[in-house]
């Protein structure tokens, strides 16, 4: 199991570097949602593994440790705000420039 | 010191998000609203400050009441306190520049209520003691700045604010990620408990790469060379009574991030952090100081000159000497109070020019009928290239005498030669704004000066009597060399 989160977080990352990279600003947002979910899942997987038992419980077996659920749930709706703002940039963006292509919005540059 | 008192500086503003956004309808009303909660936050922020200098130990609350290693503790040390003034004393005159302000943007109903979570940000991530609350209120502090500036009357602020806000969710990546290796190490995420357990055992697994995740991520924030890229395009095309927040303030939480990593976290082996802050400030300082050499806008100047300004700062941390951390809190004091001065006149000229706009080409000659602008721009020109009678003067001078008491000649001599390119640019601004002619100048209405007046009177009066200033930052990098005393406070419960 722990192969497993490890690969799915190696792959998650791997993806969304290779997104966000990319010149079509869509594809770069949805690069930012991977990366944001392979950190949640490392943060998860912090303390995934040491617990028999949930939190709540009276059962004398160890119990998990609640605390990294709690940080992956902040840290979930604060990447889920981020990214409606994003898409609300992208979408005045789009109708502005008239395009999706990232080289193409150079304004700043004169 | 156990108490709630201590949630007043952050609750003020983060209050006023909604009370202010119910006000909507009525603009003036709520622009005062807004003043008044700074204000009385500021007060109690001085208020924090005399409670903090008097017990010499930091004012805490532990949130939910739980004891420190286990709830969210917000602490308020001497270091806090002083960058809570700083930001706050800054964020009022922003709010009165805001008020006197003839841009669109100040019209627009969310303007003040995100002004405020801005604000808000900033206190908490001053005051909290705990890392992963540090990246909530860092969240906060992005979000707010980067819709600020999305909404600006400049055609390119969307832009900018999606530049910013791209680098700014790699950041907070970095961050989580930092947060969550330091987490598997040491099991813990307040900062007391933290700098214990990692005195303890330095060297446990994944410690040191949450050490370099945060280290890319203070990098980012405060816009330190390899970073910097996304730094003068998006100070110079926000609003202006923002864009003289995120120059001043805004960065400047990536240096608190570096005091608090070298002194208190990673104190033990923070000898490798310190050289690279050190190689970091130096490149900066030259880098920071060409760069504004080479612009056309007066704002993006501004921009380039924080760079090298931000470098001082960084040498200061890097050289880490008692002397050197008090001459670098000085110099992050004073350089906010200057920069956000400087901006918020190259702003005021920009708003009286014919086309709204802070390039030399357009506002090339606006000073003709402003002449009061023009001395104070040379004041705190003067005060940014750290000529005598004014708060620069000290800092340079605190910085470059930790220098040679340090004993780090080569640092200090090539930051001594590149602070001399400020006079440069600051000469040349000032000769093209105030003494060339231009025949298209007519007298215009704009943005009022009472703001700048009243950060460059501060500035002057922190030039001529800064012994208190200078004592609290000598007293403030005492306290912080010693982090047993903060460990033991914090985790005492108070």
């Amino acid at each position: 199991m722990s192969l497993l989160t490890s690969l799915a977080v190696g792959i998650l990352f791997a993806a969304g570097i290779y997104q966000i990279l990319r010149r079509n600003v869509i594809r770069a947002a949805i690069g930012l949602v991977l990366l944001s979910n392979a950190v949640n899942l490392f943060l998860f997987s912090a303390g995934a593994y040491n617990g028999a038992a949930a939190a709540y419980s009276t059962a004398t077996s160890q119990i998990s440790d609640p605390l990294p659920q709690a940080l992956v749930l902040t840290a979930i709706v604060i990447s889920m705000g981020g990214f409606a703002f994003v898409l609300s940039l992208l979408y005045v963006i789009s109708t502005r420039y008239k395009t999706s292509d990232s080289d193409e919005v150079k304004g700043l540059k004169n | 010191m156990n108490t709630a008192y201590l949630l007043v500086p952050l609750l003020l503003p983060l209050m006023g998000v909604p009370i202010t956004l119910f006000m909507r309808k009525q603009r003036r009303m709520q622009s005062v609203t807004a003043l008044m909660l700074m204000l009385i936050s500021l007060g109690f922020s001085f208020g924090l400050l005399r409670t903090v200098q008097t017990t010499l130990e930091p004012v805490q609350f532990q949130l939910g009441l739980w004891q420190a290693p286990f709830g969210i503790t917000l602490a308020a040390d001497l270091l806090s306190v002083f960058m809570l003034i700083m930001t706050q004393l800054v964020l009022c005159a922003g709010l009165i520049y805001a008020l006197g302000s003839t841009e669109k943007v100040v019209q627009y109903p969310t303007f003040y209520p995100l002004f405020l979570a801005l604000s808000g940000g900033l206190s908490g991530a001053f005051i909290t003691g705990d890392i992963f609350n540090l990246f909530v209120f860092a969240e906060i502090i992005v979000i707010s700045g980067a819709a600020l500036t999305a909404i600006a009357d400049d055609k390119y602020g969307v832009e900018a604010a999606y530049k910013y806000f791209y680098i700014s969710t790699l950041a907070s990546v970095f961050f989580l990620m930092g947060v969550g290796s330091l987490y598997v190490a040491y099991g813990t995420l307040n900062y007391a408990d933290l700098a214990d357990r990692i005195a303890v055992n330095p060297a446990a697994p994944l410690g040191l790469t949450g050490m370099a995740f945060l280290t890319a991520t203070f990098l980012i924030k405060g816009a330190v060379f390899p970073f910097h890229f996304w730094q003068p395009d998006f100070h110079a095309a926000a609003p202006t009574a923002v864009s003289a927040m995120l120059s001043s303030l805004v960065v400047k939480m990536g240096v608190y991030g570096f005091f608090r990593m070298t002194t208190l976290l990673f104190a033990t082996e923070a000898d490798m952090l310190k050289t690279l802050l050190v190689v970091l400030g130096v490149v900066g300082v030259l880098y920071g100081g060409f760069g504004a050499l080479g612009t056309h806008n007066a704002k993006r100047m501004l921009a380039y000159s924080t760079l090298a300004q931000i470098g001082f700062i960084l040498v200061g941390i890097g050289w880490g000497t008692p002397l050197s951390l008090a001459a670098a809190l000085v110099f992050t004091f004073n350089h906010a109070i200057i920069k956000a001065a400087m901006l918020m006149l190259a702003g005021a000229m920009a708003s009286r020019a014919a086309v709204k706009s802070a390039s030399f080409d357009v506002i090339v000659g606006v000073g003709k009928y402003h002449p009061f602008a023009g001395f104070l721009f040379l004041l705190g020109g003067m005060a940014l290239a750290g000529i005598p009678p004014l708060n620069g003067f000290v800092s340079k001078l605190m910085i470059f005498w930790s220098g040679v008491e340090a004993a780090q000649y080569l640092s200090l001599a090539i930051i001594g030669v590149a602070s001399i390119v400020t006079l440069v640019y600051i000469i040349r601004a000032f000769t093209r704004v105030w003494f060339e002619s231009n025949p298209e100048v007519k007298p215009k209405q704009g943005d009022q000066l009472l703001a700048p007046t009243l950060l460059i009177l501060l500035a002057l009066l922190l030039g001529v009597w800064s012994e208190p200033l200078v004592s609290i930052a000598q007293a403030t990098a005492a306290w912080i060399l010693e982090p047993g005393a903060y460990i033991a406070a914090i985790m005492g419960g108070g």
